[in-house]
């Protein structure tokens, strides 16, 4: 019963950290979707190329900036002192997750590059798919809470 | 993990889904918008039946262990904030849906066109730009902005 009662000031900034984690969520789900659909479609693969990059730029990279920003402004609300180990499993798939992202930022941009084939465009949807599944693993413990 | 954290991961996983379903197809459809041949667009309309299917199973598992929350927590069906959430997801699937029905119909023509020659066409691109399919699609993903502020809100609760 106390989970589900929280402070009214801690609203806004779940609610900008949940939106940011779903737009992230989707949009690098769409990375992926697409850059699978690249590797059987090669008539259509600079186009669909061009359409992770951009996804990429207008999706993943705002969603990543308010999933972000959210999370560290409720958890200094809720927890000004000592994080709770489901709030650090967050954090590691934000921080060393966004290198994760940062890779495939660039990857996608050199596959956009090449038309959509070669080395990139492979790997563009394999570390996309590896994000989401990193984003589920989050959004289990965030809420789930274990321990 | 108890009862009410396995409910509610439940339940947040539907709204991820559900959300997130909606975000692959508007980037999908946006992509759509700037292209001209008839095979790029049917291409682009075929991807958006996975996030269709990622919506469809996000609304179902975010409505039925939301209303098994509301009993498991105590809060009562006739809450105005339960009511209106209710609403909202009948509302966003109800105009989503509908913009779905008129896209489907776009894909069959550009299918049509593919089969002969995959030239551009006047009447497709209307289709694909046509201003009340694209106000349900948009409006549907507003709808379901307005529920999540709704559900962490909790206006009355």
């Amino acid at each position: 019963m106390l989970a589900v009662i929280r402070p009214d000031s801690w609203n806004l900034p779940l609610f900008v950290h949940v939106l940011g984690a779903m737009i992230l969520f989707g949009g690098t789900a769409t990375v992926a979707i697409v850059g699978f659909a690249g590797r059987t479609r090669s008539e259509h693969a600079e186009l669909l190329a061009r359409v992770s990059l951009k996804t990429f730029l207008f999706l993943v990279v705002p969603g990543w900036i308010a999933m972000r920003i959210g999370a560290g402004w409720i958890a200094d609300k809720e927890f000004p002192k000592d994080t709770p180990g489901w709030v650090d499993v967050g954090f590691i798939v934000s921080e060393p997750g966004a290198l994760l992202l940062i890779a495939l930022g660039i990857l996608a941009w050199v596959s956009a590059r090449r038309h959509g084939v070669g080395r990139a465009a492979v790997a563009v949807p394999v570390l996309a798919g590896i994000y989401v599944v990193a984003l589920g693993i989050a959004w289990w413990a965030m809420s789930a809470k274990p321990g | 993990m108890n009862k009410y954290d396995w409910l509610l991961f439940l339940h947040i996983t539907g709204a991820f889904l559900l959300v997130g379903g909606g975000v692959v197809a508007a980037a999908l459809n946006v992509a759509a918008l700037r292209r001209d041949r008839p095979s790029e667009i049917l291409l682009l309309f075929g991807l958006t039946r996975i996030a269709v299917a990622a919506i469809i199973a996000g609304s179902l598992l975010a409505f039925v262990f939301g209303l098994w929350l509301v009993s498991e927590v105590g809060y009562g069906y006739g809450d105005g904030w339960i009511v209106g959430a209710i609403v909202l997801l009948i509302l966003g699937n109800a105009i989503g849906g509908y913009a779905g029905s008129r896209d489907a119909r776009t894909a069959k023509l550009a299918e049509q066109l593919v089969a002969q020659g995959d030239a551009p066409s006047a009447e497709l691109q209307a289709r694909v730009r046509d201003p009340i399919t694209l106000a349900c699609n948009y409006g549907s993903g507003l709808i379901l902005v307005a529920l999540l502020a709704l559900m962490i809100w909790k206006p009355g609760a």
